[in-house]
């Protein structure tokens, strides 16, 4: 793989992420409040919100994917690494709550939150791991 | 694998950050591999020594000793 360029990389990213979190943003808060006004949201209301939040956050998903490409050797391989261990965290976690409820243990729990706690818990990976030891 | 990047850029009087833009790399990366936590791959290797105009084994040096397959091949030859 290519050693990529760490500050051309990052430049890029920044372009395009923060655009596209400002939309997600605008749509998830416009959005919730727009529907909030309805006792039972109109189906096609309530898909459009959905579709408005969802598209700036795949797109969000793929500026990152762009940025483990295009970034230098060490930023990739400390980022790939925290996103494994987040990985790991996050099915492990959907793995356990998954057999809970199949097994009526406990009650619904709403996927959606795994989405959330996969970020949170890479960011904490890619944190611990530049306070670790040697990387390669 | 040891290294002599920090004395190389110590003797032209580069800081890590001016060091890593000119590799395009991260700051972060620079000071990983000075202080051996990261060895570059051959293209960034490669991309130091053109940089200090010196031979990669100039900068970089093997320090896993005896554990190589050439100085077990000597061991084993001297003591034939």
């Amino acid at each position: 793989m290519a050693t990529g360029n760490f500050a051309r990389a990052k430049r890029r990213y920044h372009q395009s992420f923060w655009p596209l979190m400002a939309v997600y943003t605008v749509t998830i808060i416009g959005g919730s409040v727009w529907l909030g006004q309805y006792a039972v949201a109109p189906a096609g209301f309530a898909v459009a919100v959905a579709l408005g939040a969802t598209l700036p956050l795949i797109g969000i998903l793929l500026v990152i994917l762009r940025y483990f490409n295009e970034t230098d050797e060490y930023t990739r391989l400390r980022q790939l690494n925290a996103f494994a261990r987040a990985a790991v965290f996050t099915m492990s976690a959907v793995f356990l709550v998954g057999f809970l409820q199949l097994f009526d243990v406990i009650g619904r729990v709403e996927v959606f939150w795994f989405g959330p706690m996969f970020l949170a818990s890479w960011g904490l990976a890619y944190c611990f791991g530049m306070v670790a030891g040697r990387t390669v | 694998m040891r290294n002599y990047l920090r004395r190389l850029r110590n003797e032209r009087g580069w800081s890590q950050a001016a060091l890593a833009e000119r590799l395009g790399v991260s700051r972060q990366s620079v000071n990983a591999i000075e202080t051996g936590k990261y060895d570059p791959s051959l293209p960034l290797a490669f991309a130091i020594a053109r940089l200090f105009e010196a031979p990669i084994e100039a900068i970089f040096e093997d320090d896993s000793g005896p554990d190589t397959d050439e100085a077990a091949q000597a061991a084993d030859t001297g003591s034939a």
